[in-house]
């Protein structure tokens, strides 16, 4: 299936020479889509079919809580909408445990994502915080304390003392007996470190973490995003272009074949199934998405740190400035560079590294691997077929948390993400009944 | 009237003092319905795999030149070339960006929160105000229908009208709905667009959002037709304003959009992006028999 793959995906391949511009710490022979065959990419794409959902609660009450962090870098003008960090509480009436949810890679604390765990959380009689990413622009802005985002370590201590400071605001009637950690994809690996660092400063006694879909080696699986992007976008904007008219295309036949008067969001969620179909097709669409979101953190990246590569640290873009230009640029802009160009330099000085490998190793789940292999109360849930590990990586995760691992067969990344069976492991894991059995 | 301003200006000054100071706000929320919205999702995939099946036998069938072949029905294919460039013609962008963020600020302090508070109140009573402004619009889409010469459409806007009218209780029941009939509003705006004007430069409408310089023509125009037949006397009466009030909220609580929830500096550009091309599309749509003209690659899409 793999060869397939990468048959088809070669055929879309621009260009040999986009392959040059991978991140230097990918092996040359790795497949871009790690363990994913066409079934991950196609799950990873469309998720969980929604008749496979756990039961969910007929209701769910939601409560906005904006906070204005003290020691957030001073706000630059153009991203005056992300003043406040924004977080979602769903409390039940009675006291009851707290699970803390953190999403993916440059996600909001509202996704639909974290919806549906919000929902079976909720629906297990949790009182659920959901949090953005610390790769989320209003994070970076309102929550960061470099704003230079992706670092493990940096974005772990963000991410606990504001978690520290919405518990703290609470409001009074919310009784919470136990805090727990729960997040997915990148948001995985950020709950395991929050709680390794809860651990030393007992600020909020976290008690379980459970990491779903999460990345061991950060800069290998960006590494596996570039070369993706690589293999079936290009390099310039050719590609990307491609792909776009493609789907104008489809889309607007599927809409002319139709009985529509309006292109709205019930015709575009149905559409996107015939839209979308080839290996190539949904290869494209995660590449892109992590491309989109790799802007906004190497835009905010570039801003606070002054690297100049896309804004100019004398004259930063102002309110109402054009900046499409800047976007055109970052669309060709890999994790490579903005890891090289802003992240390296600025993380190796901070920290007075004297190479590039030391800070991709503190980039690496290792760094917790004692707190991993000895604490019970750390969980993982993941797929032999995520495109975001390797064989290696998953062995290492399989190694190190022994039982307290639920590896399923398909998925891809997150493609089973509030399925039955996974639900159901994770409340087991929540709650402390999980005894590892074989699957 | 006064009493309604003064009412209006307290919780504007609310609803913008009140956010400055806190270090923490709350905003109560209308609760999620996971397993509402889940039902929905299966529902939504059923009809899809059954339109999917259709569509299948269909081409097989046109393959085959069987009898289910329509091939005179189907339009004609667009192929990629027919996609509009990557940039977009927005010759009015520092007016337009101003707008938004002047959009984006009065949603967040007042439209928001108001749209909020009444998405909390009884589903029945939301339903019978969004129906009851959804009938008075079948009288515009009545005549833009007829404008446009389709004329079964506009019967069915009548039909619609006249059931929803009466056995619906002066429109607070969508009783045609049941009878298969469903909602399928139009506009000046398409209207024009029938009869080949292009949408124009990309405008951001102040308190409406993006759109383009033909639907902002088609929008004053169907207010101007509505204005002009004053249904029931309730354009032009002192109770107006309520009701344009009413209609803009329950309108924006239908909505499910927040400005900058992507967080990011970049929101404008993609909004306008997808704005455009959603526009080309639904002309494209207007017009099924033939092929929209072809994309000239060097100028940006719109222009």
């Amino acid at each position: 299936m793999l060869q397939r793959l990468a048959s088809t995906l070669a055929a879309l391949c621009v260009s040999a020479a986009a392959l040059a511009d991978i991140a230097p710490m990918l092996p040359p022979g790795e497949p871009a889509t790690g363990l994913a065959d066409s079934a991950a990419l196609r799950a990873t794409v469309f998720g969980t079919p929604p008749q496979d959902i756990a039961p969910l609660p007929a209701k769910v009450p939601l409560l906005e809580m904006d906070l204005k962090l003290p020691w957030a870098c001073p706000l630059p003008e153009v991203l005056w909408f992300d003043r406040r960090l924004r977080v979602w509480l769903s409390t039940q009436k009675r006291p009851a445990p707290l699970v803390i949810v953190i999403s993916g890679t440059g996600s909001d604390g509202d996704t639909a994502k974290l919806s549906l765990l919000r929902a079976v959380l909720y629906g297990a009689g949790y009182h659920v915080l959901t949090m953005p990413s610390p790769t989320f622009p209003g994070f970076i802005a309102s929550a960061s304390s470099t704003g230079v985002a992706g670092d493990l370590l940096q974005d772990g201590h963000d991410l606990y003392a504001a978690m520290r400071e919405v518990i703290a605001h609470l409001p009074r009637k919310v009784r919470v007996t136990d805090i727990d950690v729960v997040g997915y994809s990148l948001g995985g690996a950020n709950v395991a470190i929050v709680k390794s660092i809860d651990a030393a400063q007992r600020g909020l006694d976290i008690h379980r973490a459970v990491m779903i879909n999460p990345p061991v080696s950060l800069f290998a699986t960006m590494g596996r995003l570039d070369k993706l992007y690589a293999v079936s976008l290009g390099n310039g904007d050719a590609g990307i272009e491609q792909f776009y008219q493609q789907l104008y295309a489809a889309l607007a036949n599927l809409y002319r074949a139709s009985d529509r008067v309006q292109l709205d969001e019930d015709f575009l969620l149905g559409a996107a199934a015939s839209v979308l179909k080839t290996d190539a097709q949904f290869s494209a669409a995660i590449a892109l998405t992590f491309r989109i979101a790799l802007s906004n953190v190497f835009f905010t990246g570039d801003l606070y740190s002054g690297a100049g590569v896309v804004t100019d640290p004398k004259h930063p873009p102002k309110v109402g400035d054009s900046l499409e230009e800047v976007a055109r640029t970052l669309r060709g802009k890999s994790f490579a560079e903005y890891f090289t160009r802003i992240f390296a330099p600025y993380y190796m000085k901070r920290r007075s590294l004297s190479s590039v490998e030391e800070l991709i190793a503190q980039n690496r789940l290792e760094v917790i691997g004692d707190a991993l292999r000895d604490d019970g109360d750390y969980y993982a849930l993941t797929n032999s077929d995520d495109l975001i590990l390797d064989r290696a990586e998953l062995e290492w995760l399989k190694r190190t948390l022994g039982s307290r691992i639920a590896v399923y067969d398909h998925g891809g990344h997150l493609g089973n993400l509030g399925e039955r069976q996974q639900v159901a492991d994770l409340l087991d894991m929540l709650s402390g009944r999980w005894t590892g059995r074989a699957r | 009237m006064r009493a309604g301003a003064a009412i209006g200006m307290s919780a504007l000054a609310l609803a913008l003092g009140g956010c400055a100071t806190q270090s923490a706000v709350f905003h109560s929320l209308p609760p999620e319905h996971p397993a509402a919205s889940n039902a929905a999702d299966i529902a939504r995939a059923n009809t899809i795999a059954a339109e999917a099946g259709l569509a299948a036998k269909s081409t097989a069938g046109a393959a085959h030149g069987g009898p289910d072949a329509k091939q005179s029905e189907s339009p004609p294919l667009l192929t990629p070339a027919y996609a509009p460039p990557l940039s977009t013609y927005d010759p009015w962008a520092h007016l337009n960006r101003f707008t938004y963020r002047f959009n984006a600020r009065f949603d967040e302090a007042i439209f928001l929160p108001v749209a909020n508070g009444y998405r909390r109140l009884p589903a029945p009573l939301r339903s019978g105000v969004h129906n009851f402004f959804g009938n008075l619009g079948e009288v515009d889409s009545l005549i833009n229908y007829t404008l446009q010469g389709r004329l079964g459409r506009g019967v069915r806007s009548l039909g619609r009208f006249v059931i929803n009218s009466t056995i619906g209780i002066g429109g607070l029941v969508d009783v045609a709905e049941t009878l298969h009939l469903p909602k399928a509003p139009t506009g000046f705006g398409t209207t024009l667009a029938k009869w080949g004007m292009h949408p124009g430069p990309y405008l951001v409408i102040p308190f409406y959002g993006p759109s383009s310089l033909r639907e902002g023509i088609g929008l004053a125009a169907d207010y101007g037709t509505s204005y002009g037949i004053n249904l029931a006397d309730l354009y032009r009466s002192w109770q107006s304003w309520g009701l344009g009030v009413t209609n803009a909220v329950d309108q924006r609580a239908s909505i499910d959009f927040r400005y900058y929830a992507s967080g990011s500096p970049f929101e404008y550009e993609t909004i306008r992006f997808l704005s455009v091309r959603k526009q080309l599309i639904e002309d494209a749509g207007l017009h099924r028999k033939r092929l929209p003209p072809k994309p000239n690659p060097n100028q940006p899409a719109g222009e």
